[in-house]
Order: structure tokens, then sequence, then C-alpha cells
């Protein structure tokens, strides 16, 4: 009977949770809560070998419900998670982390702080890999609040230092808030991962300090280092560095060609090919060409009058010197059985008049080189343009009628 | 199907923030800024009535319900022993294989069985000696087997030791097809049914669809949906959106060759195109942007193995994706045809059995990703072998957990062109194109039954996504709202991670109607609740804003082809504080179900006439699949029932020749019509066309010499058969000295029939080529010369069946009573009019006595003993 009352026991726990995860997934908070003082009898025996166990299904309903519960206080939250934490042994990082988590949506910076300090002095035998990461993570968010005060003190001692005070300690004291943040922001980036956070900030720290090859090798092992994930945001970063440096156009356009390269649908493209159309080599004007054709492929760019300006405005560079028409054939190949159907439709001639004229226009004039003046594209916004007796769809219509045999090279 | 590994923890999405995310857009404040990657506030969404609502009338034809688990798993105490430890389900597969013996005998044993028919004996008698040598008797090995079900389980079950003689001796050469090919069929039938039961990914992307359209401001759309008893049917039908969405008009309707499996819509050039899958083929409809244009069917494939998915391009009108479980990826385009990007049967990542793949389209146009159980790859259509990237893997970089599978990924390019969605068993991923492999979010969504359902309803700027997740055999529905790239423009284009906003929500689900419904019989609730708690097989959901007002509508498919509809509506923002306190001070104490609020009255309504046309379904195939009844409506035509409205013409003839001839004072020599032309014949019934052998061994049982008959069918020797022939013939001539006696009884054909086959015992007279002499039975051949016989005149059956004729036939006297009931059961509509009955007739289903048998069937039998 013992084994009885045992099923039992596992029986009415098993529905006891299936009505809190009812009435956490209806917000009813309150008979949630009610629920779940009933469940924590079930930590009595808590010798399950589940994935989740008991205590920590009382952690994570606990703070669900204290989150939303519309009479629950911080103090509470606090009373609780210090419960929790003390509830098992292996969870005591997680449960942490959490907490402090919530400390900082809510602005609770210091309380946050001294938690982490806490956390990080926390020391139970063997750690495991888990746990390794979890007390690495800590660190880095206690440096990224080492950070934080730097920066602040940093602004003091700025506007300040504009009325021509300098106060020594306010100075220590941000080199000391430097020192704690730089150690344990450089010991998270060396784990592969996505750190953008923490490697923003050690690099704005090294930077202040002068120490640009640091920052620049930081940021080189972000980006290229082959254990880590292809960040895009990791070239972003580089790019930007490398920018403010004042570096050279190559080492930016070297930089830009890479991030092309993971995404070429990226925001920067414009600027890359902007680059690029200004350069002299024909070898890098024919890649912008390859850039903003690249990037207009993709379907969130389908409206992006810019980029489609930046189009034109090299396709019609092209034509009227009549140089390097085979540029455009060769891009134009590729896309020349789907460019027509995905942007350059009657529909979309139509929608495209309405929305955004500007944006019209640019693709009317990249449809008339490309697809000759027969285009729908082209005919229908040139009829609407000229109709609305606007002058420069008339000088477009002047333009494509004049350049008409381009067409039939680029096509042939 | 995704293993059972460690399975969904109840909880795990709950409580946890996951990480904190920068909260402004700028480095430069005074006090930094943190947003909650996971539990920050989204909109608050609250169901508008208080259950779903059915949308679209049942369709008529009942719905069959798909195979349950009882059906196919073993019942016992010892096997549920067994399930109690980690064995898992066992298949009944002896029981399976025993239906279709018993379903398809011919098919399991047809040439053996006619072959072995003479040498198996079933009776009890003991055999006689020359029989012995050629025949065995059967009877006790019949009762062991009959024994056998109740000894399921019995440990003693071995004793069985004739049957396993008998199994040993025959199993190689009894069966038509080989058993062991026929075992190996079925059983492989058995564990997919059993698969597909656990987890039926046929039904990935769902097979419901709505196409939204604005016809002067009131806001309509096209629902498109399978029906029909196989779900072969593709329904386009208009549906109005005012208070309570309502059906507009009849739906366009297209007959397909296969269940549908799903219906995949995208709106691309001002028109929506439409994909359907089932097994073997695929077809695409083109839908007109103009309300009520009809859907124009465009082209249809044919795929060898079965197609797993189906997927609309958002981005090039007439472009689809097709995946089939032999592992083939195709580009599939109504104007330029197939083109195959992928074939390979081993799966991306790491080997896992299942042949399910899927594809989806990207923000790049030419770009298609591919999914199997283990991850997603993008390939190029211009150079599909060289130029493809990892998008996702079940593995460390997406934290996944042990024995976690793809479930269904789904381009997510309507919220972000470069962001995708991708469910597992147990969590739901949001990944970026532009960052492979690192999901942007994830969360364990807790569901009991992995979601093969998804819709994405994208906010506009400032607001969140919403994306609702739907499994299928447990009707579950969640509605998640997340954030894509939190301040992420602002800073300078870099992105940042995705933000999971407010909590998961519970909607309503197809089953929660039933509380609602008018209460039932209980066998009608039984079948209503089965009904409604068919496995969910689509969603569609769309955003309505009417000014302030801003609803989610949300359709809902069932197995069983209803279409049901949950509104919920948004709170504003603002005023949710004193409503919430109204609330939580009118709330109950926990009670295990929150008392369900009452439905609107319009809802109400509509939960009535769905009932009425339920019921009404639920009437009209009675008629397919009635079961074999008696009715004494169907004893006695009406015809029987009215009284004689005058003799017929025969009668009249032969009375008027009688007067005749007793006004000229001669006499009649012979009974003969004076046309030479056979006498109009009535309807031939069943058993007037020539008995078949069954009823002759049913006759001959019923008449106590079922063993004689068996003999002669039976029997081998020359001497038998010479002593049968002689006994036949001895037989014959006793039958042909009664038979001028019954010889003009024939008013009733059918007892004729009866009766001659009673004395014919031999296959002789039931010759074709020789039509029985005497007896009226059946039409003669078309082009036998017409059989002269006496003029038929009605016969007083009582004759036929006093005991007296029925003993001289042979016929014991316990059996006559009951031979008698059933000839006059199954006689129908004899050709002379009867006279009235009225109240008697109703008595006559069952004749219980002579007296009644004989004044009901026969009125007219006084007439002809004047003849004699």
């Amino acid at each position: 009977s013992s084994n009885e009352h045992k099923l039992n026991f596992k029986k009415s726990k098993e529905a006891c949770l299936s009505y809190i995860q009812d009435a956490l997934l209806q917000k009813q908070w309150k008979r949630a809560a009610e629920f779940l003082t009933c469940y924590v009898e079930s930590l009595e025996k808590d010798y399950s070998r589940e994935h989740i166990g008991p205590s920590e299904m009382i952690w994570r309903i606990g703070t669900e419900i204290l989150w939303h519960h519309s009479q629950s206080s911080m103090k509470e939250f606090n009373c609780f998670m210090e419960q929790m934490k003390t509830l098992g042994v292996k969870r005591y990082l997680k449960v942490c982390l959490e907490h402090v988590f919530h400390l900082l949506c809510n602005g609770q910076i210091d309380e946050a702080y001294q938690n982490l300090s806490l956390a990080e002095s926390w020391r139970f035998g063997e750690q495991t890999a888990i746990q390794d990461k979890e007390m690495k993570l800590i660190q880095a968010y206690r440096g990224l609040l080492d950070y934080c005060s730097w920066s602040k003190q940093k602004n003091i001692l700025l506007e300040h230092g504009e009325d021509g005070f300098a106060d020594l300690a306010v100075e220590q004291e941000m080199h000391g808030y430097f020192r704690k943040a730089a150690v344990n922001l450089k010991e998270i980036i060396k784990i592969p991962g996505v750190w953008d956070v923490f490697v923003k900030c050690y690099v704005d720290l090294l930077e202040f300090y002068g120490d640009h090859n640091e920052a620049r090798q930081v940021l080189n092992e972000y980006a290229y280092n082959s254990k880590f994930p292809a960040n895009p945001n990791a070239h972003v970063y580089l790019y930007q560095f490398l920018k403010r440096q004042g570096e050279s156009k190559k080492s930016l356009i070297s930089a830009l060609k890479i991030l092309h390269d993971i995404v070429p649908s990226h925001e920067l493209m414009i600027d890359f090919n902007t680059m690029l159309q200004k350069s002299k080599k024909r070898k890098k004007r024919r890649l912008g060409l390859e850039v903003i054709f690249g990037a207009l492929d993709y379907a969130g760019w389908k409206e992006n009058a810019k980029a489609w300006s930046c189009l034109a405005r090299q396709l019609k560079q092209i034509v009227i010197s009549e140089k390097h028409l085979d540029w455009i054939k060769q891009e134009w190949n590729s896309r020349k059985d789907w460019w027509p159907a995905f942007h350059f439709s009657r529909y979309l001639a139509k929608r495209n008049w309405q929305e955004n004229k500007s944006l019209s226009y640019e693709k009317a004039l990249v449809a008339g080189i490309l697809l000759g003046k027969d285009c729908k594209y082209f005919k229908y916004v040139s009829h609407q343009g000229c109709k609305a007796q606007l002058k420069r769809f008339r000088m477009l219509k002047k333009f494509v009628t004049r350049h008409n045999p381009v067409y039939l090279r680029i096509s042939g | 199907p995704p293993p059972e590994e460690g399975g969904p923890a109840p909880v795990a999405g709950w409580g946890e923030h996951g990480q904190v995310l920068e909260g402004g857009p700028g480095r430069c404040q005074v006090q930094p800024a943190f947003v909650p990657r996971r539990g920050a506030t989204g909109e608050r969404w609250e169901a508008a009535d208080a259950a779903s609502v059915p949308v679209l009338l049942p369709s008529a034809g009942c719905w069959i319900p798909s195979p349950a688990p009882q059906d196919i798993l073993y019942r016992s105490s010892l096997c549920r022993k067994l399930q109690a430890g980690k064995s898992g389900a066992t298949l009944d597969f002896a029981r399976q294989l025993g239906h279709f013996f018993v379903d398809h005998p011919e098919d399991a044993f047809g040439s053996l069985g006619r072959l072995l028919h003479k040498n198996f004996y079933l009776g009890n008698a003991k055999l006689k000696r020359p029989a012995r040598n050629s025949t065995i008797r059967m009877t006790a090995l019949v009762e062991d087997i009959n024994r056998l079900e109740a000894r399921r389980g019995c440990p003693r079950q071995h004793l069985a030791s004739r049957l396993r003689w008998f199994s040993h001796l025959c199993r190689d050469w009894l069966f038509e097809v080989p058993l062991g090919l026929l075992a190996d069929c079925l059983h492989e039938e058995l564990t997919q049914q059993w698969s597909s039961l656990l987890f039926d990914d046929s039904l990935t992307g769902g097979a419901l669809a709505w196409l939204p359209a604005e016809d002067g401001g009131t806001p309509v759309g096209c629902l498109v949906h399978p029906g029909g008893q196989a779900m072969n049917h593709l329904y386009f039908q208009n549906v109005v959106l005012e208070e309570l969405p309502h059906a507009r008009g009849s739906p366009a309707q297209f007959e397909l060759s296969g269940r549908i499996r799903q219906v995949a819509a995208a709106h691309v050039d001002g028109q929506d195109f439409v994909g359907v899958r089932s097994d073997y083929h695929c077809g695409v409809w083109r839908v007109p942007g103009k309300t009520g244009a009809a859907p124009v069917p465009l082209q249809v494939i044919r795929t060898d193995a079965p197609a797993s998915c189906l997927t609309v391009s958002p981005h090039l009108p007439g472009e689809l994706s097709v995946c089939t479980q032999s592992g083939t990826v195709y580009l599939w385009s109504v104007e330029t045809g197939l083109q195959r990007l992928r074939h390979d049967p081993q799966t991306m990542f790491f080997r896992d059995h299942s042949p399910w793949r899927w594809s989806d389209f990207t923000a790049h146009p030419r770009v298609l990703s591919c999914a199997d159980r283990t991850g997603l790859q993008c390939l190029d259509a211009r150079a599909p072998k060289k130029c493809h990237f990892d998008l996702f893997k079940v593995g460390e970089e997406a934290g996944c957990q042990q024995g976690e599978r793809v479930v269904l990924p789904m381009y997510l390019g309507r919220a972000h062109p470069s962001q995708y969605l991708v469910t597992t068993q147990f969590s739901v991923y949001v990944l970026d194109e532009r960052l492979p492999l690192v999901p942007v979010l994830k969360w364990a969504h807790m569901m009991k039954a992995p979601p093969l359902f998804a819709h994405l309803m994208p906010g506009k700027p400032g607001r969140t996504h919403k994306l609702l997740l739907g499994a299928s055999r447990t009707q579950e529905m969640l509605l998640l709202q997340y954030r894509d790239g939190f301040w992420g423009v602002s800073t300078g284009g870099s992105q940042s991670a995705c933000q999971l906003a407010g909590t998961p929500q519970k909607l309503h689900n197809i089953s929660g109607c039933l509380q609602h419904l008018p209460t039932q019989l209980p066998h009608r609730h039984h079948l209503l609740q089965q009904r409604l708690s068919a496995p969910a097989a689509g969603l569609a959901a769309t955003l309505q804003e009417d000014g302030p007002h801003k609803s989610m509508l949300i359709f809902q498919l069932s197995e069983a082809g209803d279409v049901i509809i949950d509104e919920e509506e948004e709170e504003d923002m603002g005023t949710p504080t004193p409503l919430e306190k109204a609330e939580l001070l009118q709330e109950p104490c926990a009670s295990p179900q929150p008392s369900p609020a009452v439905p609107s009255p319009a809802a109400a309504l509509r939960y009535r006439r769905w009932l009425r046309a339920l019921s009404r379904a639920w009437r009209e195939p009675s008629r397919h699949t009635w079961l074999p009844s008696l009715s004494q409506r169907r004893l006695f035509t009406r015809r029987d029932l009215e009284g004689p409205t005058g003799p017929s013409s025969l009668q009249k003839q032969m009375r008027q020749r009688l007067r005749q001839t007793m006004q000229e004072g001669g006499r009649i020599q012979r009974w003969e019509p004076l046309a030479l032309q056979p006498p109009p014949l009535p309807e031939t019934l069943e058993l007037a066309g020539g008995p078949d052998p069954l009823s002759t061994r049913l006759t001959a049982a019923w008449a106590g010499d079922w063993e004689q008959w068996w003999e002669e069918r039976t029997s081998f020797s020359v001497a038998q058969r010479q002593r049968a022939l002689r006994e036949r013939r001895r037989r014959q001539k006793r039958a042909r000295g009664r038979r001028s006696l019954s010889a003009s009884f024939t008013s009733s054909l059918t007892y004729q029939s009866e009766l001659s086959e009673l004395s014919d015992v031999g296959p002789s007279l039931l010759s074709p080529g020789r039509p029985p002499v005497l007896s009226q039975e059946g039409s003669p051949p078309a082009g036998s010369p017409p059989v002269r016989s006496p003029p038929p005149s009605p016969a007083p059956d009582e004759a036929l069946l006093s005991s007296q004729s029925l003993r001289c036939r042979g016929i014991p006297k316990e059996r006559r009573k009951t031979l008698r009931d059933y000839l006059s059961v199954w006689a129908e509509g004899p050709p002379e009019p009867p006279e009235p009955l009225g109240s008697q007739a109703s008595q006559l289903c069952i004749p219980s006595s002579q007296s009644q048998l004989s004044s009901a069937s026969q009125p007219l039998r006084k007439r002809p003993r004047m003849g004699f």
C-alpha cells in the first residue's frame, strides 16, 4: 500500500502541476499561487531524477507568479529568491543570475551588484562545466556594472574637466572601476560565443586609455576567430573601430568586403557601395556594382529607395560612358529570369507609384535600362509621371528612349 | 517521430529572463537601463467569448475517426505489466492478422480452401470408414480455437498442442499469400499506424489558410480548407468578419484524388497563391485579388514518394518548394516546371531515421532553406551543390536538449525579412540568417505535443509580432509575442537579439466548445465529444483593427473537418488596473476548473445551429450504412395489404372459359391459357434466380438431412454415387407425384422454389439447361420455348406447409414450425393481391400459428380447391 500511496502522491502532484500550468497560461496568477502553496508539499519527497525536479519547478513557477502578481512587491521577490538559492546547490548560480537580471530590469543596479559579488565568492566543491560558465557570466556582468560605474565617473570628470576642476579622488575611483571591469570582461570574451555587449564595453575602456593595439586585437579575434559564431556585428564593430582610428580606405574596404561575403544584405552595404563607386580602380567599381545588385536581391531591400538610387546612379554612369556594359550584362544574366517578376511587375509599379514616388523613379530608371522602354514597370511609371507633369519623369523617359539600344546589348 | 527521450519539462519555460539586453539606445546615460530577454511586458489579449464558435456548418457525410491506440495495441494484464516497464507499447499483431483472415478469407485462403473443402469435416458425428481415408474432422480444432480467446494470458496456453500441430503442418502451404510476407507487410503497416498515432508528421504545416481581402470597408476573406468524408475536397469559402464571422455564399469546391494534408498560401503581386499537398499529388491555385473572384487551378504534380512539404514563395508568383520523403527538394515554378535542388536520403547533420523533409523560402528569392529532423540548411537554387550554409543545427550552438528534433521550420519574412522560426518538441527558436546557428530567441514552449502548426501575425512598428503555435493531437494552442531586433536599427547597423514579450497565453481549443453546446443524450454527447476532440489539422489567423478596437481572429480546423473561430481582443494597456482589481476580487478560490463564462447569445445561437446541422448530417448517412433489418413493411408489399381489386385478367379469362364451358355443357380437358404466351411473370426475387449452393445446404440442414447432403457432396466411391443416384431417382418419382398435387400452387413463387429445392437435392434439376418443368420459379431462359405449364393460380400454402405435407417430405416435427416461420418471413410480394388484413397484418411478422399464417398470406385459397 505504500507503493499505492506513492503512486497516488505522484498522481496528485502531476494534477496539481497541470492546474498551475493551466492557470499560468491563462494569466490567473492568484489561482496559480494558491495551487503552488499546495505543490510545495511535493518537496518533502523529492527523490525524482527527472530533468527538472520539484524544487526547480517551484523556483520557476514562483518567480513567474511574483513577476506578474498584482500584489507582489520587490521585497517579497528578493525574499523568495533567497529561499530558492538555498533549495538547490546545483542551481545556486543560475538562480543568482536570474535574480540579478530581475534587479537590473527594475533599475536596482546597486542591489544587483551586491548580489553578483556575493555569488562570485560562493564556493561549493567541484564545479561543473555549466557552473564554470555561469561563474564566468556572473563575473562578466559584474564587470559590466563596473563599466557602467566607470562610465558614470568618466562623465562626471568630463563635465568637471570643462570647468577646470580635476577631482583626484573621483579619478582614482574611476581607474579602480576600470581595472575591475577590464579583468572580468577580458575573461568572458575569450570563450567562443556572442558577447556583443561585453566586447563593446571592453573596447570602449581600452580606447579611452589609448590601448588601441589591444582593442584592435580583441576586435580582430572576435571577428575572425573561427571558433566564434559568424557574427556580423563583430565585423561591424571592427569596421567602426577602424573608421574611428582614421584607417585607410583600403583597410575599411577589406573589412567591409568580409562583411559582404558573410552577409550580402547588411545595412552597411550602401556605405560599401558608395565607397567603391568613388574608387578610381575599375575592379573596385565592378565590385560596387556587384554589391548593390546583391543587396537588392533580398526581400528586405525591395523598397529601399537609397539602394535603388545607388544602383540607378551607377547604371546611368555606365550607360552614358558606354564602357563596361559587360558588367551589367554579367550581373543581369543571373537575375533576368526572376528580377522582372520580383521587382518590376505592373502591380509593384502601381504600388510604388502610390507609396513612394522617388523610389518608383529610381526603379523605373533601372527597369528602363535593364529591360528596355517596353518594360511594364517603366511604361507605367513614366506614363504616370508625365501625366502628373513631373519634369524628371519626362527626362527619364527621354533618357531611356535614347539609350534603348543598351538594353538590346545587355539582354543579347 | 521525434524520440520520447527526456520528454518536455512541464515548466521549463517559466521564471527565466535568460539574459538582459541594453535598454537604451545610447551608452552615455547616467543610469544604465536593461530590459529582459524574456518577461517584458507585451500586449494584453483577452478572449472575447467563453469558447470558440464554429464558423462553418458541418458538412454532410459522417466522419470516420482514425484508429485509436486501443485498436492496435495488445491488451492483457501480462502486457500491462510489461508496459509499465520500459519496453513501450506492444502492438497486437496477432489480432490484426486474425482480423485479416476473418475479414478477407477469400484473399487469405481462397484456392486451398476450395481444394480442401471436401477433406475437412466440421460435423459432430464420427466419420465412417471409407470417408476417413480422405477426410479429417476439424471440430475439435475449431473448439480449441474458440477456447483460445478465453485462454489469453493463461500460463498454460501452450497446452493447445493440437493447434500447434496443425499450424506446424500447414502454415507453409495453407495461405494464399506466403505467411511470412503477409506478416511482414502487416507488421510494417501496424508500426506505421502506431508511429503516426504517436506523432503524425504528415499534417505538418496545417491544412487551413486564410486569404484576407477588403470589400468596401467590411473585412472579408477567403477560408481555404479541406472537407468531405475523406478530406479530399478543397473548399474556398468566402467569410465576412462582422460581429461573428460567418460564411457568405457557397464555396468554390474542387474534388481531389487524395486526402489533403496541407494547404499553404502566400500573397504575391496582389494575388494569392494556394498550394495544396496530398500524399502523392501537389497542386497550386491562384486566387485573384478581387473579392468574389473564382480560384483558378494552375498546375498539378505527382510525386513518387509521398510529399512531406509544400510551401509557396512569398516573393515570386507561381513559385513553390516541394519536398518528398525520399529526401528530394524541388523548386517548382508554374512557368518553368520542377528543378531538383537536392537529393539525399540521409539526414544532414547526424543520422536520424525520419524521412520527413521540409523546405521554405528565405529573404533571397533564389535561396531556399531545407530541413530535416536534425537541422536546416540554406541552398542557392542557382548553384545548389556549391552554395549552401547551415542555418540551424540540433546541437550545442543552440543549446539543444538530448533527443531534440526539428518539428516545424517557418520563414518569418512578414515580420522581419531575415528571420526564421524553428520549433522542436521542446522549444521554439527564432533564427536570423545573418547570424546562423545561434538563435536570437529561444524559449521552452512546454506544450504536451510538438507544435505542428504555426502562424505569424506581424505587428506594426512599435508593436509586437504575434506567433501562434498549435499542436495536433492535444489541440493545444499558444500565443506568443516577440519583438525583433530590439533597438537594433538605431545602433548603427548592428543587430541584436529578439525579445519575448508578455507571457505566453493559452487560447481556446476546439474541444472547449463542448461544454457550451446544448445538453445532449449521453450517446450523442459521446459522439460529439469524439468529434470535437479530434486532432487539430490546421490553423490560420488574422488581425482586425477597427479604430482603437483591435481583435485577433483565430481559425482552427479539426481532422473531422470542423472549422472553429476564436476571437481575442486587445485590452487597452492604459486601464487594466481597475479592471484587474475588480477581477481579482471576484475571483473564486482555487478550483480545478475555472467556472466557465457563458457564451454570448450570438455564439449560443451559432452552437445550436451547428448542432442541428450536425445531427442532420448524422441522420443522413444511416441510409448508406444500415444493417439488415426486417420490418413488416418489407415482408408484404403494399399491394399485398390492399384489398383485392378484382380478379386478374387470367382469372377472368379462366372464369369466362369455365362459364362458357358450363353453358355449353362441355368439359375442360386442359387448363391451358388460350394464348400460348407464358403468363406474365412477377418480378423475380432473390431466391428465384436459382438456388445457390448455400441455400441448398441451408435447406438441407433445415430439412434435417443435411448429413446426407454432405455425403452426397463429398462422396467419392462409385457405389455411393450410384446409390445416391438411385435414391435421387426414387425421390424424384415421389416428388413428381406430389408435384402433380402442388403443381398449380404457384401463388407464391418463393415457396415454390423453396420447396422444389427441398425435393430436388441433386444438382441435375438446378442446371440451367433444364428448366424446372413444373415449377414456375425464375424466368425461363430467353431462348427456351415457353414452358407449357398449368395456368398459375393462387395456391393455398397451408397445403404446402401443413404438417402432413411437411412430414411426408421427411421434415422432422420440431423443425416444421421453424421452417414455416422461415418461409413465411422471407416470402415477399406474392403476385396476387391478398385479402385485406387490417390489424392482423401487423402480427404477421412472426406468424405463430398455422391459422394465422394461412389466413394471412393466402387469401384466395378457396378458389383453386374448387378445381380439384
